[in-house]
């Protein structure tokens, strides 16, 4: 596959995710609108008491709005649009039409996880400077964050969302449905995580699991586990790899 | 578009496939001419599409081999398939994408000369001033010819329809039917699997029949009718007197009562007006003479297994 085909295929990938007008909606909900509505909350909530509440800007509520970015809503944006990218082929019955063209079932699916990405990322960038612009604005007396803490918590968003949604895609194009990805992702990310967390019976065990992981590497950490950087980059790592394995393999060898 | 020199554009050898324990294609030997229109005809469950999802990789065989174009499958498949449309059971496609962005999204994955192909694709199958609509829109007529044209992408030199008539209104089949051969008269080979007998029989020039996966009959289409055993039939009052006359003639092959006179097979292309003659000389009252026109449905429902299960 030379470089124009995988540029067209890639292209396509993103105007399949981008034509479905009920994704972008929630996926722009998810992101930027939780982000308006936490500083909005933040904010409405200091100018009504600033003694009990401090301003919504400045260096701590920067790091709770990144936290959320990275872990919860922007994380859900990636797993809403990594779902409809790894099983929305398969659902539809296009995968079989695609599949009859000769190309390549690693190529299809490979195109997938950039796409996902790309489309991931052009929610929870803006969602992440309209983050840095609040910190700033509502900033009051509270430090604002320094330059290096901005880049490095970009930097951190980024590879949390890309890691979320390429897990997505790999589960999704592993199941071909896009509902019981979702509802696995989310309900493996939301509720069995923090449960496997709080469960100090399981030991080291819990070192394996992904939101601990990207939450070590985040430029202002606080998850209850802590351990290793490099245990923590091993770990993303095999979430990123076990899926787009299985997705891949699933891809290769189903009935079309 | 290429065309390679082989006469037989498909042909597949001792092929076979199971799911399971049941045996979907059996030892299938299937030759395929090239620049026709080739029906695959047999009852639903026959291995119809079975043997259309062997041909385009989607799933593999047990045993045997495939050449399309005188290449080998899968060996060669992505360079086969670069050349050939197809559609399997119904056209899929998204539905929250305009027609035009479904072709998009297939040219893309064919190459940059398929997306040049895209509008004249549309064009072609009438939908040009729909091809903005999102296909969730769509009538199935509208679908099935989107589907032409994503094969058409391809600028295919075969292309392989799965029961395209289905869900198509009488306007809709002429409509199929008529290009079909407009695609024949460009030199490509369309290869329609179906169990329309009637559809088949009007679009094609030859056919296969297909039964329990495996292969009954292949050829032209006048052949497997037996359009080439000149059967006559006579009405006539007194058949059994026809019979004793026409008895040891050497222009009759074969004879046989009917409910008002005789049917004949003859030896040979003339002897009709010889036996008229002959019947009418010994006081035979002959009110009709008529060349017999074998449906390819009788034919086909005589040459299947299961004759007279089906209607």
């Amino acid at each position: 596959m030379n470089f124009t085909v995988a540029r067209q295929m890639l292209a396509a990938e993103v105007l399949k995710l981008r034509r479905n007008r009920g994704l972008m909606a929630l996926a722009a909900v998810v992101s930027l609108g939780v982000v308006v509505l936490f500083f909005g909350y933040t904010a409405i909530r200091h100018a009504s008491n600033p003694s009990a509440y401090g301003p919504a800007g400045g260096i701590v509520d920067f790091g709770r709005a990144v936290r959320l970015l990275g872990l919860f809503f922007g994380s859900l944006t990636a797993i809403l649009i990594g779902a409809e990218a790894g099983a929305a082929d398969i659902s539809s019955g296009v995968f079989r039409d695609l599949v009859a063209t000769g190309r390549s079932r690693l190529a299809l699916f490979g195109v997938r996880v950039p796409a996902a990405i790309a489309v991931t990322l052009a929610f929870t960038l803006p969602a992440y400077a309209l983050t840095v612009a609040a910190s700033f604005a509502f900033a009051g007396g509270n430090p604002d964050p320094s330059v290096t803490l901005i880049l490095q918590s970009l930097a951190w968003v980024v590879l949390a969302d890309a890691v979320i949604a390429a897990l997505a895609v790999g589960v999704g194009s592993l199941t071909g449905s896009r509902p019981i990805t979702l509802t696995a992702i989310i309900g493996w990310q939301a509720i069995a995580t923090s449960l496997l967390i709080s469960a100090t019976s399981l030991g080291s065990v819990r070192d394996a699991l992904l939101t601990p992981a990207l939450g070590q590497l985040m430029p202002v950490p606080g998850e209850a586990l802590r351990y290793a950087t490099g245990t923590a980059v091993v770990v993303i790592t095999c979430w990123v790899l076990a899926p787009a394995a299985l997705g891949a393999w699933r891809s290769r060898t189903q009935d079309a | 578009m290429n065309h390679s020199p082989s006469e037989t554009i498909i042909e597949t050898h001792d092929l076979s496939k199971r799911f399971g324990e049941r045996p979907a294609v059996v030892d299938l030997n299937l030759a395929v001419p090239r620049g026709c229109a080739f029906g695959f005809l047999g009852h639903n469950g026959a291995g119809k599409t079975t043997l259309i999802r062997l041909l385009l990789g989607l799933t593999q065989p047990d045993s045997g081999t495939i050449r399309i174009a005188g290449r080998p499958l899968p060996a060669e498949r992505a360079e086969v398939l670069a050349h050939v449309g197809a559609i399997v059971e119904e056209p899929h496609f998204h539905g929250h994408l305009s027609g035009r962005e479904n072709l998009s999204v297939v040219a893309a994955v064919r190459g940059p000369e398929a997306r040049a192909r895209i509008g004249a694709a549309l064009a072609r199958v009438g939908l040009s001033d729909r091809a903005d609509d999102r296909v969730k829109t769509y009538s199935q007529g509208m679908r099935q010819r989107l589907g032409v044209a994503r094969c058409l992408l391809a600028d295919p030199e075969l292309l392989i329809f799965d029961e395209p008539m289905n869900g198509l209104d009488p306007g809709g089949i002429l409509d199929f039917r008529k290009m079909i051969g407009e695609l024949i008269a460009e030199g490509r080979t369309v290869f329609v699997s179906s169990h329309l007998l009637d559809e088949v029989e009007k679009t094609c020039q030859a056919a296969a029949v297909i039964d329990r996966g495996r292969l009954i009959a292949q050829g032209p289409i006048d052949e497997l009718i037996g359009n080439g055993r000149r059967e006559v039939e006579i009405g006539c009052a007194q058949p059994r007197l026809a019979l004793d006359l026409l008895d040891g003639d050497p222009a009759v092959a074969g004879a046989s009562e009917t409910a008002d006179g005789v049917r004949l097979t003859l030896a040979g292309a003339d002897g009709v007006a010889g036996i008229n003659a002959r019947l009418v000389q010994a006081g035979v009252a002959v009110f009709r003479l008529e060349h017999v026109h074998e449906s390819l449905e009788h034919r086909f429902l005589e040459i299947t297994s299961r004759l007279g299960g089906h209607q």
